[in-house]
C-alpha cells in the first residue's frame, strides 16, 4: 500500500467512520447477547411480549448506566 | 489483501485504489459481523432449543430454532433503538 494514501483526507475520514460503525455495531451484538440472556426466560415465541419487550431496552440503558458507574469507581481506585 | 486496481490496460497494476480499497474493506467487515452473528445465532438458539438432544432433530426443535432466530433479530433492533433512537429513560 503506498503510504502516501495515509495522507488522503478522504481516506483517513472514510476509514474513521468505518470505524465508528464497526463499534456502534460491536456495541449492539455486545449487549443484545448480553440482554437476551437476562430478559428471554422462556423458549422463544412467534413474538415478544411487552414485558420482554421493555426488559431489552431497559437491559441495554442500565448497561450503559453501569458502565459509567464502573468507569468512575475503576478511575478512583488510582 | 490486494488493493490495487482492476487490471485496465495502461495503468499499472500495482497502483493503489482508494475505491477498490474500500469496497474491499467494506465486505471483509460486512463478512466478519455476519459470521460473528451466526456463531451467536448457532450459540442462543442452540440453548433454547435443543434442550435434550435426542437421535434426531424433531419438527418441534425445527420451529423452535426459526422463531429463535427471528426473535434474536429484532432484538437487535429493539437493542439499537433503545440505544441511538429516542429519549434516554
Amino acid at each position: 500500500m503506498d503510504p502516501s494514501s495515509l495522507e488522503n483526507p478522504e481516506l483517513v475520514q472514510f476509514i474513521n467512520q468505518e470505524k465508528e460503525r464497526a463499534m456502534l455495531n460491536e456495541m449492539v451484538a455486545k449487549l443484545t447477547n448480553v440482554c437476551w440472556d437476562k430478559c428471554i426466560t422462556g423458549t422463544p415465541g412467534s413474538k415478544f411480549s411487552s414485558s420482554e419487550q421493555s426488559c431489552l431496552s431497559n437491559c441495554a440503558r442500565r448497561y450503559l448506566d453501569m458502565s459509567v458507574i464502573i468507569m468512575k469507581r475503576f478511575q478512583n481506585m488510582h | 489483501m490486494d488493493f490495487s486496481s482492476p487490471s485496465s490496460g495502461s495503468s499499472s497494476s500495482s497502483q493503489f485504489n482508494a475505491d477498490v480499497f474500500k469496497d474491499q474493506l467494506k465486505n471483509q467487515l460486512a463478512q466478519a459481523y455476519a459470521e460473528e452473528f451466526l456463531e451467536t445465532l448457532r450459540a442462543k438458539c442452540f440453548d433454547k432449543c435443543i434442550t435434550k438432544p435426542g437421535s434426531s432433530l424433531s419438527g418441534s426443535e425445527g420451529s423452535c430454532i426459526s422463531r429463535c432466530m427471528d426473535r434474536y433479530v429484532e432484538a437487535t433492533g429493539i437493542i439499537s433503538r433503545a440505544l441511538f433512537s429516542g429519549p434516554p429513560q
